[in-house]
């Protein structure tokens, strides 16, 4: 295909939606209100660990205002989570129940006349706790006579994997021995004989704290239950499939009741994909009052009552030959999952499937533990399991580099894997331009002058990164849909949410570019659940590669369609016909022509009334299917097999930094970040994910850790949780490298989690570099790199 | 106890009623409808709720309704002259300064306030002056860029009318 031919994408539109936000009309859903609206608060547990003994609502109950007063044992055990298989079956409830299993759990809720009398009536609930010891280290809480944080969790009647029609097993009860929430063993080769044969073998230990999302936009919910038996939504969401499914699971209700509206979505980072507890009890307090409740969380109610990101030790050794090259390496990872397993069996599945395009390693050893603490449970940001392991193997790459005195582009690049290379699992790497991204960045940034005239108290670090382009998640497949409108106009419905992507714009071109027509003629109807088909959504990082290929077929079906009436209609063959600027013109005689409304005209009048619907859809991994006891390649999150997505992004990140060798400041002084994504869509649109992870990246690094104590968390607001102003940011180049995949539509796939992954390991390297030491705990923050400093004038004198 | 004011809203007089404690953030959002000033924190730590009063950014979450009696305020549904956007709102787009959307309308009134005071301002000062307001998804180097060539068409402009 000639690249340089495409008229609507590999371009930068600006946002088609632009006006709504720029003048402050985009409605999110802190915005929604609704006549007759309550508000709804929640109670939150003080304490890490204590059963309830009894909850008192007798005296809330009577408040001028209040109108509904619940407590966990009136819902009572209904389950959800990110992941509900019949061996990790969902282990959270919407309030709790028996027990309290972290500071900040809900425990009654209150639906009143205003904010103010809810949080009246809250203080009114007395309730009666035993306090039980709790344990607040995951190492800890897996060591024999430690506090147990589950007792045996009984699923709920179905599990959501038995609905979906998934399993080959019946769900059991889970017992949590240790306190482990689940586990991953994945191996490939011998490990026993890849260390046999190393030259070199050295083992580490790396810390990742969890980080906040901090969305700009604070949770929020607003409910309406309908006297029909209706219930509408809004709510922040990055694919409603999920939050739907749940809600219908939890409230009793048939999936189609639940309609799950678009609202603007002020940030989501993965924090926003699984259902919150408090969605769930806005529209139960809705039922029990029918009338439309509202919930807003406040910004230390979203720091310590919405997960924050996961938690992981990395425990990685590894063994290389004398030129560097990797024979074996064993990873063990304890995720410390808080209160809740949540997407712990992904997070540590994805340790693994995430980074495995990237290094050749022959003989790996993969296993990982989810293990409860006393802590709020964490779950997905932004390419979660990625970024931790990525932190880990750069970083201990570099050790060996200095251990072997080798070089450490040199040892990146021996290691990469090749373009074609089919993973244990039967992926295959059909686009793969990992060794340009690395090459380009490396130029850019000017690697090998200035690694080898290093300047006093200047680091140099390399990051790389790769990633799915969807995965199998529910509901398994993307559609579209594209209708033509009698002016001409041509409307999409996809089920692709908007948080910050711009995938309506996005959309709109990749249809624009099929029927060769103005993008403003293209109106796009996302993200609502009524209307649009099934969507795979907007995490696993599925929405280009999966969704936008069902727009792209779904275009492609309407153009077929369209093209055969205007053959009709002109009476030329289709042959001699081509769409072009929102015509259908014969390519001898372009004086023959139809628009776009003649065409729906015709349909109406000449073919019985055609509304001329074009549908597309897709699976991210086309060959993966389960039906009725039929299994075909499904991947499995505990030993990583079968397929797991159809393409990998790919991204090399390189910093240049400065160290205060008193202070232990940092300074980034220059960041590059070359992203392999496929063909850019919308060329700013993708540059702006680059940047944008990049950023969040040196946050990561630098500065962003949520603090505990006791299970409390200490710094719940942005002052004590600061994230990257405009201040903290370095120069900055996101390049794009352009490699083709053939699965993709026009070749694209996905973009954005990689650069994160890669900017953090390419700044920590960079620390160490200027620091002349390694810190093996994010953030490095002025205390680690001062202690490193002085542990390195210690091994000099 | 509450009182009935008269707020100078984006170039209209508004009555309402206000207690004390109320902040303006409060009355703007709650009252009058005017969400497009956000609330990001509450605690004046993240600028999503800035307005301009009499010209200045104020964090709106942090000022009582009652102090902003009888100055003007500025809010992001007052910045485009009927279907004319400001020059800001213009840069914001073409140079994709915003994904989620949720910090922008506080930045661009931020932005107006520099450029209003000084139209030629250096990279340096739109950084500095923007670092209060927070943005989780751009990075900013798309809004650093879309202030200066807001000041380039504002100065244009200027020059324009001069040359009428
Ligand atoms: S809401 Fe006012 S500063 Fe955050
Ligand atoms: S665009 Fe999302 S916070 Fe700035």
């Amino acid at each position: 295909m000639n690249m340089n031919n495409f008229h609507y994408i590999r371009k930068s539109p600006r946002r088609t939606d632009g006006e709504l936000i720029v003048t402050g009309r985009a409605r999110y859903t802190v915005d929604i209100d609704l006549p007759g609206m309550l508000y709804a608060k929640i109670l939150k547990s003080p304490h890490a660990h204590a059963r309830i003994r009894s909850i008192n609502t007798g005296k809330a109950e009577e408040l001028e205002g209040a109108k509904a007063v619940v407590t966990g044992r009136d819902i009572g055990n209904r389950r959800f989570s990110f992941i509900d298989t019949p061996a990790y079956p969902a282990d959270q409830t919407p309030l709790a129940v028996d027990k309290v299993r972290f500071i900040g759990e809900g425990v009654a809720a209150v639906a009143a006349e205003s904010e103010k009398a809810a949080e009246k009536a809250l203080s009114l609930i007395e309730v009666d706790y035993e306090e039980l010891p709790a344990v607040f280290d995951p190492e800890e809480a897996m060591k024999e006579g430690a506090p147990i944080i589950h007792e045996e969790i009984t699923p709920n009647t179905t599990t959501a994997w038995e609905d979906f029609g998934i399993p080959r097993a019946k769900s059991r009860p889970y017992k949590a021995h240790h306190n482990i929430s689940n586990r991953v063993f994945i191996e490939h080769g011998d490990i026993d004989k890849g260390f046999r044969e190393a030259d070199y073998v050295r083992e580490d230990r790396f810390v990742i704290p969890s980080t906040a999302h901090a969305a700009l936009e604070p949770h929020a919910a607003v409910a309406d239950f309908q006297p029909t038996g209706k219930l509408d939504v809004w709510l922040s969401h990055m694919g409603f499939e999920h939050k739907r499914f749940w809600l219908a699971k939890l409230l009793g209700i048939p999936l189609s009741n639940v309609r799950i509206h678009k609202t603007y979505v002020g940030g989501a980072f993965g924090g926003k994909i699984s259902l919150f507890a408090y969605e769930f009890l806005a529209a139960y307090l809705s039922m029990l009052t029918r009338r439309p409740v509202k919930t807003i969380l406040t910004r230390e109610e979203v720091f310590t009552t919405c997960p924050s990101a996961r938690r992981m030790i990395v425990t990685l050794k590894t063994g290389v030959k004398k030129d560097g090259k990797i024979t074996a390496q064993h990873v063990r990872i304890i995720d410390d999952v808080g209160a809740y397993r949540r997407s712990s069996p992904t997070a540590l599945y994805l340790t693994h499937v995430f980074r495995n395009p990237i290094y050749d390693i022959p003989n790996i050893r993969h296993e990982g533990y989810g293990v409860y603490t006393n802590k709020i449970f964490t779950t997905a940001k932004r390419g979660h399991g990625l970024q931790q392991m990525i932190f880990a193997v750069e970083s201990q790459l570099d050790m060996i580099c200095d251990a072997l005195e080798l070089d450490r582009l040199e040892i990146r690049l021996k290691n990469l894997r090749k373009k074609g290379d089919v993973l244990p699992n039967g992926d295959t790497l059909r686009s793969y331009a990992l060794p340009a991204c690395l090459k380009t960045a490396a130029e850019r940034i000017d690697w090998r002058r200035k690694t080898s005239h290093k300047k006093p108290n200047r680091g140099l670090g390399i990051g790389t990164a790769s990633m799915f382009s969807g995965a199998h998640n529910f509901p398994f497949a993307s559609a579209a849909t594209v209708r033509l409108n009698h002016d001409g106009r041509v409307i999409l419905y996809t089920g692709q949410t908007e948080f910050g992507i711009g995938v309506e714009t996005v959309m709109a071109q990749i249809v624009a570019e099929v029927l060769r027509c103005p993008l403003k003629d293209i109106i796009v109807n996302a993200g609502d659940s009524e209307i649009s088909p099934h969507d795979i959504g907007n995490w696993l990082s599925a929405g280009m590669f999966v969704s936008g290929e069902a727009v792209k077929r779904a275009a492609v079906d309407l153009k077929t369609q369209m093209l055969r009436y205007a053959s009709e209609g002109l009476g030329i063959p289709d042959s001699d016909l081509e769409f072009e600027n929102g015509w259908i013109i014969s390519k001898s005689d372009d004086s023959r022509k139809c628009s776009f409304s003649d065409i729906s005209r015709y349909g109406i009048q000449m073919a019985g009334g055609d509304p001329l619907i074009g549908k597309g859809f897709t699976k991210c991994v086309p060959e993966v299917y389960f039906w009725k006891g039929r299994y075909n390649k499904t991947a499995s999150l505990t030993s990583g097999k079968g397929r797991f997505t159809e393409a990998y992004g790919l991204a090399a990140a390189m910093a240049e930094v400065e160290v205060d060798q008193e202070t232990g400041k940092v300074r980034v002084i220059h960041l590059v970040v070359a992203d392999d994504c496929g063909t850019p869509i919308n060329i700013k649109s993708v540059e702006g994910q680059i940047v944008s992870q990049a950023v969040m990246g040196i946050g990561d690094v630098l500065f962003e850790e949520v603090r505990f104590e006791k299970g409390a968390v200490l710094n719940p607001n942005f002052l004590e949780y600061p994230i990257p102003t405009a201040s903290d940011i370095p120069k900055i180049d996101s390049i794009i490298v352009d490699s083709y995949e053939p699965n993709g539509p026009f070749g694209a796939k996905e973009v954005g989690e990689t650069s994160r992954a890669a900017a953090i390991a390419a700044v920590a390297n960079a620390v160490c570099d200027a620091v002349g030491g390694r810190i093996f705990s994010l953030p490095f923050t002025t205390d680690r790199i001062k202690k490193a400093l002085v542990a390195r004038e210690k091994r000099k004198s | 106890m509450k009182r009935s004011m008269v707020f100078d809203v984006n170039g209209n007089k508004r009555e309402v009623l206000v207690s004390p404690n109320q902040t303006l953030l409060d009355v703007l959002r709650n009252q009058l409808h005017l969400t497009g000033v956000k609330e990001g924190c509450g605690l004046g730590e993240c600028g999503a709720c800035t307005v301009l009063l009499d010209g200045d950014p104020v964090k709106s979450c942090l000022i009582l309704a009652m102090e902003a009696e009888g100055k003007k305020i500025l809010t992001i549904e007052g910045l485009a002259q009927g279907r004319d956007l400001h020059p800001l709102q213009k840069t914001f787009m073409e140079h994709h300064a915003f994904q989620c959307g949720f910090c922008t309308p506080a930045m661009i009134l931020t932005a107006k306030a520099l450029l209003d005071r000084n139209p030629e301002p250096s990279r340096r000062e739109v950084t500095r002056l923007i670092s209060g307001n927070l943005c989780r998804c751009t990075g900013y180097k798309d809004i650093i860029e879309a202030v200066m060539r807001a000041g380039d068409a504002l100065r244009n402009k200027v020059n324009d009318d001069e040359h009428e």
